[in-house]
């Protein structure tokens, strides 16, 4: 019972922590896919330096532990005059972190679009910022709405990670919670069920985004 | 051909514009020698069938004449234009998208696998060209692409996606596409070779009929049967070269090039 009596005694708190957690996360997903369609088409590219560019980037953020690059975005920034509060400094290593592995993600679709039906569009003349845009992209789109939705389901999780910045999100509001109630079992464990309910919903949001998207579907 | 025992064009063959003309024209992949030295002349109606065994080059050659193969040596031209590559002093420059799309733009393609996009309708498979390349407004467009389907007897499937469609529908579809464009030539990439045995003759009735218009057409293909009955001219392929090239009586009734009498009676053989 001491459980619910928590919960509901510091209902708001946990709401506004959740709340923050969720828009964090869905800022960061939403914000990084745009990045990471580019690095996705920059992997590919015909043009070696940016290849490569892209192939080093997406190693590094892909390659070093996401606390070490909140950090490092938190303390680097400003040491070169940019002065970003915590959340900004959260989002910003957030995005950056996602957009490497949806870069990967979007790229694993890329080369499942069949290259005859680009080639079709070629002869058609149809441009190739055209042929991405109305055949490329809606089609990858489908292909990747299960890893997007496990990678928007990695970030929220992950994002627990920015209270070491002092962002006040769900797991740092429940570590306050804790110190005032001295329950960290119960408050834990109520986090814990938060977190759970949020990525049940993602993972139903992307269920029928994937519904919507197959209409029409397969060759 | 013939129609009702009439030649289709009154005019000689030999006197009507070159649409396409290929010379000396070599390809390689890496090493590997793909096409050796094809000269080619495509002439405006003419329907030329491109017959020979597998690995012979032969959908290679038709590829380059797309330029979605670049070639390696020789030329290609389009209706007098150089294809795919522009000619700058000594050296030979790969043309930027939008030249190489002016070179292309009266050039249709058919391809095995129909290659049309599953996310859009039929009507909006058709249409998509008519509104980004000719640049019609939607109403146009989707009249004209609504004609393209009728035209391939499909004007009830516009709604349909290409997973509702079987293959003979699909490929039909696929000509529709090029045809929306008005082209001066179709190329045919084997278009019949990726359906099953009795969807074949619905996308021949409809190749068929074109070449009775007047259509310009290059079709790489195994149905024999179509090229002896359709073809102005058949050329022969084996190795990345022209062996033999005639008129379908010539190569049917009348061949002199041995392989091409080993491929013939191989393909007789098989098809009792």
């Amino acid at each position: 019972m001491e459980f619910l009596h928590i919960a509901w005694a510091y209902k708001e708190m946990l709401l506004v922590g959740a709340a923050t957690t969720a828009v964090i996360s869905g800022a960061s997903i939403l914000l990084g896919m745009p990045l990471g369609l580019a690095f996705a088409f920059g992997l590919v590219s015909h043009n070696r330096p940016i290849r490569l560019f892209c192939a080093v980037y997406r190693s590094f953020w892909r390659g070093t532990p996401l606390l070490v690059q909140i950090l490092l975005v938190f303390y680097l920034l400003p040491s070169i005059g940019l002065d970003l509060s915590p959340v900004t400094a959260a989002v910003l290593a957030l995005i950056l972190n996602t957009s490497a592995f949806q870069a990967e993600i979007f790229r694993g679709g890329l080369s499942a679009v069949p290259k005859g039906q680009v080639e079709a569009a070629q002869m058609l003349g149809i441009a190739p910022i055209t042929i991405r845009r109305r055949i490329v992209i809606p089609q990858l789109l489908r292909l990747v709405t299960p890893a997007i939705t496990n990678e928007f389901i990695s970030i929220l999780k992950n994002s627990s990670i920015i209270s070491v910045i002092s962002v006040t999100e769900l797991l740092r509001t429940g570590q306050q919670i804790v110190s005032a109630t001295y329950r960290p079992l119960e408050v834990y464990g109520l986090i814990a069920i938060i977190y759970i309910v949020m990525n049940l919903v993602i993972a139903q949001l992307g269920r029928r985004a994937e519904a919507r998207l197959a209409r029409g579907a397969r060759a | 051909m013939a129609l009702n025992g009439q030649p289709r064009v009154e005019l000689a063959a030999s006197d009507r514009e070159v649409v396409i003309e290929v010379e000396e024209l070599t390809k390689t992949f890496g090493p590997v020698p793909v096409l050796n030295g094809i000269d080619l002349k495509i002439r405006r109606s003419e329907v030329v069938c491109i017959i020979g065994p597998s690995g012979s080059g032969k959908s290679t050659l038709l590829r380059c004449l797309a330029f979605l193969d670049p070639y390696t040596g020789g030329r290609v031209s389009i209706e007098g234009q150089l294809l795919g590559y522009k000619q700058q002093g000594e050296r030979r420059l790969m043309q930027g998208h939008r030249e190489l799309a002016k070179v292309r733009r009266n050039v249709g393609m058919v391809f095995q696998h129909f290659n049309l996009w599953p996310h859009m309708t039929a009507l909006e498979n058709v249409a998509l060209a008519l509104r980004v390349t000719r640049k019609l407004k939607a109403d146009q467009a989707e009249r004209e692409a609504r004609e393209a389907l009728s035209k391939v007897g499909l004007g009830d499937k516009a709604g349909n996606y290409p997973s509702q469609l079987s293959g003979g529908q699909q490929q039909r579809v696929a000509i529709a596409r090029a045809l929306a464009m008005k082209p001066h030539v179709i190329l045919f990439d084997e278009p019949t070779s990726a359906l099953d045995p009795e969807l074949v003759g619905e996308v021949l009735g409809v190749m068929r009929q074109l070449a009775v218009e007047g259509m310009t057409m290059a079709i790489v293909t195994h149905e024999m049967g179509f090229a002896a009955q359709m073809a102005d001219t058949v050329v022969f392929m084996d190795r990345g070269v022209i062996l033999e090239q005639g008129s379908p009586d010539e190569i049917f009734k009348n061949p002199r090039n041995d392989r091409l009498k080993q491929f013939l009676d191989t393909w007789r053989t098989r098809s009792f």
